[in-house]
């Protein structure tokens, strides 16, 4: 049994692994491409799933500190921890600070969490050196993506944090490293203003706001009570918008990172569609080049379907040739990503049935040719 | 009807374009070939050499008449088939100006390509094409690529290609063209010596006038017509 497809790649090995490797890049730059978008997704459930708590209670009518400002009192973890269907409740402030990081400035997202309380943000499988906080001040935990190492001093506002613990994977939806301070100096640090600034507050006779505001209330259920049915009473009774921990993830996916996905998911698009045309362009090149081969062919009598199998399978074997480079590719030059990128065979496998169908689709251009070809152009010079 | 009958045309017309653009290529052609007959078909560039022999070869579609492959009836003012390809596969071997071998086939493939298009056993088919190999001594080079084959010995694997489906016509397009004169009457010996030995009609057009004493007949396109010389 002849296979014209094994024997026609066989003669041009060389161009076809080239033109292969070629298309292959561009499909690695897809899985890229899927691996940024599941490398946000991944980063936004980092915090989500180390608090791991049932409800997250928030300023009234947002969405929450992940989506938009939300201010609420401290003491309203207190009212919580009345109820009965809850187990924690603890205060959490969110916010976005800069930090020294090699002479310049690195954006980090700063957690400020109850140290004496029941939830603490901190996954002890994440810290790979040193402690979680220990002291009510001047106390900081931060992830090794900020390069500082135990003992280094990080001047925050008004006042020096010695680094005690480092953590690994720790990162906000935004792809910004997280770091980890003490409820008070989180508040310190989003109320305690310069003393030029507090000077001239004074004299326009603005008074010391409260300071014992935090983002967020967390808290966890008792399992037999159910948390929708408690998050619908406390909306009800606590004039709050009240989230639980899936809603938490929907308004991270669905509103913070929505934007972000949509762009990727265009690229990916286009690019796939790049791919396509690329090797329908290549096909039909390599089909340009043999139509000498086939016309006689056509002439002698071979059947449209075996010049046509040719054609298909070249095609085939270029995009799954293509794919396997794409995916060696990829996981050769992910790591060197700045943000999160998470390669997952499902997306590879997903890929793959793309790229066949694709590949089904450009050789259409090649077969297209096959069948108009001419087999009297078989005769003459 | 003959047995030895190899081809029959009657009444045969071929004529491209329309209106001012009109022109008639082949008027009223009637003639028979039989099997084992190696004819010589002559005429000035653009007489319709090529148009006869596709239509011979059932690859152009004539306007009228009537075409006959052997015992077979295949045009009669239309294809008798939708399948011409199919005849051409069974019925026909073609022979060009240059070896026109598949070049990423190797040899004993490019001649087992066409038998294994009408559904013959692979051993069958390379038996065959190892026979046709040591016919034309060129048996060792089974395994060879076309390149590495010199013009002549490509040129014999061609013609081995052509004789691959027991053909009952051969038509040969100026098998001679690129080949210098000593290997030119080698060829056409050669195609004398396989129309004879294969009992195979084969048409060969050709510009050589040396290459016609070879020949057992010389047919002629003049002023439209069909004419044996």
């Amino acid at each position: 049994m002849i296979y014209l497809a094994k024997e026609d790649i066989k003669h041009t090995l060389g161009k076809f692994i080239v033109t292969a490797m070629g298309v292959g890049m561009l499909l690695g730059i897809v899985l890229i491409m899927i691996g940024v978008y599941r490398g946000m997704i991944a980063d936004a459930r980092v915090i989500l799933d180390d608090l791991n708590v049932d409800l997250w209670v928030v300023q009234e009518d947002t969405l929450g500190p992940f989506a938009e400002a939300s201010r609420i009192h401290e003491d309203l973890k207190y009212t919580l921890k009345g109820y009965q269907a809850i187990d924690k409740s603890e205060a959490i402030t969110f916010q976005n600070i800069q930090i020294p990081f090699h002479e310049k400035k690195l954006s980090v997202m700063a957690i400020g969490y109850d140290i004496y309380g029941s939830i603490t943000p901190i996954n002890p499988k994440r810290l790979i050196a040193g402690r979680t906080l220990k002291n009510d001040h001047y106390e900081i935990v931060v992830s090794d993506k900020t390069d500082y190492e135990l003992g280094d001093t990080i001047p925050l506002g008004r006042d020096i944090y010695t680094v005690v613990g480092i953590t690994h994977g720790t990162v906000a939806s935004g792809g910004d490293p997280l770091v980890y301070v003490s409820l008070k100096d989180a508040q310190s640090l989003q109320f305690t203003y310069t003393n030029k600034r507090i000077q001239t507050d004074r004299a326009r006779g603005i008074k010391s706001g409260d300071a014992h505001l935090v983002n967020a209330i967390i808290a966890t259920v008792y399992p037999s009570y159910g948390v929708d049915a408690t998050a619908k009473t406390l909306r009800k009774w606590l004039h709050k918008s009240v989230y639980t921990r899936e809603q938490q993830t929907d308004v991270l996916t669905k509103y913070v990172v929505e934007k972000a996905s949509k762009q990727i998911g265009l690229f990916t698009v286009i690019l796939i569609s790049v791919a396509t045309i690329i090797i329908a362009l290549i096909i039909y090149t390599m089909t340009l080049e043999k139509m000498k081969e086939i016309s006689i062919m056509k002439l002698i009598g071979l059947p449209n379907s075996t010049i046509v199998k040719m054609i298909v399978e070249e095609t085939l074997l270029l995009g799954v040739l293509a794919f396997i480079f794409g995916n060696i590719f990829s996981h050769l030059i992910y790591t060197k990503f700045p943000k999160n990128v998470v390669l997952e065979t499902p997306d590879a496998f997903i890929l793959f049935i793309i790229i066949v169908i694709a590949s089904i689709v450009a050789s259409f251009v090649g077969v297209k040719k096959v069948i108009s070809a001419d087999p009297t152009a078989a005769i003459g010079g | 009807m003959s047995t030895k009958q190899a081809i029959k045309v009657e009444n045969l017309n071929k004529s491209f374009g329309k209106g001012d653009a009109f022109v008639d290529v082949i008027k009223d052609a009637n003639f028979t070939i039989n099997k084992g007959e190696l004819i010589a078909l002559i005429a000035p560039s653009g007489a319709g050499k090529t148009t006869l022999l596709m239509m011979l070869g059932c690859a152009t579609e004539p306007n009228s008449g009537k075409i006959w492959i052997g015992e077979e009836k295949v045009f009669e003012n239309k294809w008798l088939t939708k399948e011409t390809r199919k005849i051409r596969r069974e019925k026909i071997g073609f022979i060009f100006q240059a070896h026109y071998l598949i070049p990423f086939l190797n040899i004993i493939d490019n001649l087992t390509l066409l038998p294994q298009a009408n559904k013959v056993a692979d051993k069958e088919s390379k038996a065959k094409a190892r026979e046709l190999l040591s016919y034309f001594d060129i048996a060792d080079k089974e395994n060879a690529m076309p390149s590495q084959l010199s013009g002549g010995q490509n040129q014999r694997v061609a013609i081995a290609r052509a004789l691959m489906n027991n053909p009952e016509i051969i038509l040969a397009d100026e098998p001679t063209a690129a080949l210098d004169m000593n290997r030119s009457v080698d060829v056409v010996k050669m195609l004398k010596k396989i129309a004879l030995e294969q009992d195979v009609a084969i048409v060969m057009v050709t510009h050589d006038d040396r290459m016609l004493t070879y020949c057992d007949k010389i047919m002629k396109i003049e002023n439209k017509s069909v004419v044996f010389l």
